[in-house]
C-alpha cells in the first residue's frame, strides 16, 4: 500500500512539475493544482494507522487515523480556493495583455524595467553631470565651485 | 483573552468586507479596528511579560485534544510588529484615497493571518493562518490594477503557492514522524525521530520559509513583485508578510528542529553571506528606487540568516531585533519612496540612515548586535562580511537618495499631500525613537529570546 501511495504521489508531482515548466499559463495553473493534490495525497499517506472508516467503528476493528482526514479536507478547501484565485489572476493577465504566453509576459516585464532605467549602462560620472544640468542655476554654482 | 485580538480582527475584517472601502469613513473604521487589535495584543503582551507563556485550547475542547493557541513574547513582538506596519500602510492608503472597495478589509484579513500564526501552538493551524494571510496578499498585489500589477500578482501567486505546498508536505512529514501537531509535543518527540526523516522534513520547511523571506537562491520572484505593486502594498509585503519567514524559522528552526539547525549552521552562514553580497551588489547597480529597495531586502535577510545560524539566546535576540528594525526600515522606505516634499524626504533619509546603520537611528543597533555576535564567536570572516555588507548598504542607500532628490519627476504616479507624508514620517520617527532610547526594546527582546526553550548551546 505504501508503494502504491508513493508511486501515485510521485506521478502526480512529476506531472505537475512538468506542466509548471510549460509556457502556457493555464497549463502552469494545472501543474500547480496537480502538485497541490500530490501534497494532499501525501497527507493521507502520512496517516499513523490504516483501517476501517473512523465513523462508527465496530468493536475490535482497527480504525483509520481520523486526524489526517480532517487535515486533508482543510487542505483541499484551501488549495481549491487558491487555484480559483490563480485562475482569476490568469484571466486578469489575459485581459490586460491579450496573451497567455509566458515569454510575452516576460517581454513586457523587460520593457517595463528598461523604461524604469533609461540610463542603465551609463557611467556614474555621466549620471552626475546630467543631474547637475537638471539642477537650478544657483545650486549649480555651488556644485561646480 | 488570547482570542480577543484575533476576534476583533476577524469580525472587523468580515464586517468591513461588506462596506465600501473607497469611502474614507470606512477606511478609517478599518484603521480603528486594527488599532483596537494592537491595543488588545499589547495588553495580552503585558500579561505574558509578567506571567509567562499563555495557552488555551479552542472550541471548549480539553487541553491536548483541541487546537492550542499559545502566546509567548516572541509571538507578541512579531504580532505587534506586523500590525503596526499594516496600520501604517493602511492609513497611508486611506489618506491618499483607496482605489478598491475591498482594500481595507483585505488588510484586516492579512492582519488576521499574521496575528493568528504568531499566536498558534499547532503546526497545521499555523499553515491555515499562513494561507489566510497569503490569500489576502495574493489579492492585495493586484491592487492598482494595471498590467504591471497583474504580472506581479501572477509571479507572486505561482512561487508562493509552491512554497505553501512545500510547507504542507513538511507538516505531514512532522505528523508522520512524531505523531503530534502540537508544537510543544513535537519538540518533546523530535529527539526520538531518526536522523534522515528529520533532516528531510527540516530542509523542506526551511526552503518553504526561505521562499517567503526571499533569501538568495529563492529570491527570483521578489524584485518583480516589490517593484510591480503599489508602494503601500510593497510596504506591507516587505514589512509584515516577510515576517512569516523569520517567525517560522524561529518557531520551526530553533524550537522544533534545533538539532538540524545546528547541523545546518554552515549552510545558513553561506546562504546568508551570499544573500548579503548579492543583494548589496545588485542594489548598487540598479537605478529605479523601488528596485534598489527590493534587492536591499534580499541583502538584509542575509543578516537574519547569519544570526539564526548562531542560535542560542544571543543569536535569537539578534534575529528578533534585526527583523523588527528591518521591517520598519522597509515600511518607511517603501512608503516614502514615491512621495514628494521635504517631510517625506526626511522620512526617506531616516530610513536610509537606518538601513546603513548610522548611530542616531535604530538600524545602528541591528548592525551593532550583528558585529557583537560575530566578535563573540571570534569569526573574522563574519566581521569582515558584515563590514562589507554595511559598506555596500551605505553606498547604495545614498546613491538612491541622491538620485531621488536630483531627478525632479520620474514617475507618472507620484502621490502628493501632507497626510501621506506625515504617515511615513511618524513611522520614521519611531526608528529614531528606538535609536535614542533602545533600552525597553532591547529588554523586551532579551526576555523573548530567553523564553524560547534552547535545544542546544552553540
Amino acid at each position: 500500500m505504501t508503494l502504491v501511495f508513493s508511486l501515485a504521489i510521485a506521478a502526480l508531482f512529476a506531472v505537475g512539475a512538468f506542466l509548471m515548466l510549460r509556457r502556457d499559463l493555464i497549463r502552469l495553473i494545472a501543474g500547480m493544482i496537480m502538485i497541490g493534490n500530490a501534497a494532499n495525497l501525501f497527507i493521507m499517506a502520512s496517516a499513523l494507522r490504516r483501517g476501517r472508516a473512523a465513523v462508527l467503528p465496530g468493536n475490535g476493528d482497527e480504525m483509520a487515523d481520523p486526524l489526517v482526514q480532517a487535515l486533508v479536507l482543510t487542505a483541499i478547501v484551501i488549495s481549491f480556493a487558491t487555484a480559483a484565485m490563480a485562475l482569476v489572476i490568469v484571466y486578469r493577465v489575459y485581459t490586460s495583455h491579450y496573451s497567455m504566453d509566458l515569454t510575452e509576459l516576460s517581454a513586457a516585464e523587460e520593457e517595463q524595467s528598461e523604461r524604469d532605467e533609461p540610463e542603465s549602462g551609463d557611467l556614474v560620472e555621466q549620471d552626475i553631470e546630467e543631474d547637475i544640468e537638471e539642477m537650478p542655476d544657483d545650486a549649480k554654482v555651488g556644485v561646480l565651485a | 483573552m488570547i482570542a480577543l485580538p484575533l476576534g476583533i480582527l476577524m469580525f472587523g475584517a468580515l464586517g468591513s468586507a461588506l462596506l465600501d472601502g473607497t469611502r474614507r469613513r470606512n477606511g478609517w473604521l478599518a484603521a480603528v479596528i486594527l488599532l483596537a487589535a494592537i491595543i488588545a495584543t499589547t495588553w495580552l503582551g503585558w500579561d505574558v511579560y509578567h506571567h509567562g507563556t499563555r495557552e488555551m485550547a479552542v472550541g471548549g475542547w480539553d487541553q491536548g485534544v483541541g487546537i492550542t493557541l499559545r502566546v509567548d513574547m516572541v509571538g507578541i513582538i512579531f504580532a505587534v510588529l506586523c500590525q503596526v506596519v499594516l496600520l501604517g500602510s493602511l492609513i497611508y492608503e486611506v489618506v491618499s484615497d483607496v482605489g478598491a472597495r475591498i482594500f481595507p478589509s483585505l488588510v484586516l484579513f492579512l492582519a488576521v493571518g499574521l496575528t493568528g500564526l504568531t499566536f498558534t501552538g499547532d503546526a497545521f493551524n499555523f499553515y491555515v493562518f499562513f494561507e489566510i494571510s497569503m490569500m489576502a496578499s495574493y489579492i492585495l498585489v493586484n491592487y492598482g490594477e494595471t498590467p504591471r500589477q497583474f504580472r506581479a500578482a501572477f509571479v507572486f501567486i505561482t512561487v508562493n503557492l509552491l512554497g505553501s505546498v512545500l510547507f504542507l508536505i513538511g507538516i505531514a512529514g512532522i505528523y508522520h514522524t512524531t505523531g503530534f501537531l502540537d508544537m510543544v509535543r513535537i519538540r518533546e518527540q523530535m529527539p526520538l525521530v531518526q536522523e534522515n526523516p528529520a533532516i528531510l522534513t527540516a530542509t523542506i520547511i526551511f526552503v518553504a520559509f526561505c521562499v517567503k523571506l526571499g533569501l538568495f537562491p529563492f529570491h527570483f520572484w521578489l524584485p518583480t513583485v516589490y517593484t510591480g505593486t503599489r508602494p503601500a502594498v510593497a510596504a506591507m509585503l516587505s514589512g509584515a508578510l516577510a515576517n512569516i519567514g523569520t517567525y517560522g524559522l524561529i518557531r520551526f528552526g530553533i524550537d522544533i528542529f534545533p538539532r538540524e539547525l545546528e547541523a545546518a549552521s554552515m549552510v545558513l552562514i553561506v546562504l546568508g553571506s551570499a544573500s548579503i553580497v548579492y543583494g548589496g551588489v545588485q542594489a548598487l547597480s540598479r537605478h529605479a528606487p523601488a528596485e534598489v529597495l527590493a534587492y536591499s531586502a534580499i541583502g538584509q535577510v542575509g543578516y537574519i540568516m547569519i544570526a539564526l545560524a548562531f542560535a542560542g539566546p544571543a543569536g535569537l535576540a539578534a534575529v528578533i531585533l534585526y527583523s523588527v528594525l528591518n521591517s520598519i526600515n522597509k515600511a518607511v522606505l517603501f512608503l516614502s519612496i514615491s512621495l514628494r516634499g521635504w517631510v517625506a524626504t526626511t522620512a526617506l533619509a531616516i530610513g536610509a540612515f537606518s538601513v546603513a546603520g548610522i548611530p542616531p537611528v535604530g538600524g545602528f543597533f541591528g548592525k551593532f548586535v550583528m558585529f557583537d555576535l560575530a566578535v563573540q564567536n571570534e569569526s573574522l570572516v563574519l566581521v569582515a562580511l558584515i563590514f562589507i555588507g554595511s559598506l555596500l548598504s551605505i553606498v547604495y542607500m545614498f546613491q538612491m537618495y541622491r538620485r531621488r532628490i536630483a531627478t525632479p519627476e520620474l514617475e507618472e504616479d507620484v502621490i502628493d499631500g501632507w497626510g501621506v507624508q506625515a504617515v511615513s514620517l511618524v513611522l520614521a520617527l519611531s526608528l529614531v525613537g528606538i535609536g535614542i532610547y533602545p533600552e525597553p526594546m532591547l529588554n523586551l527582546i532579551q526576555v523573548a529570546a530567553e523564553s524560547v526553550p534552547k535545544g542546544f548551546t552553540p
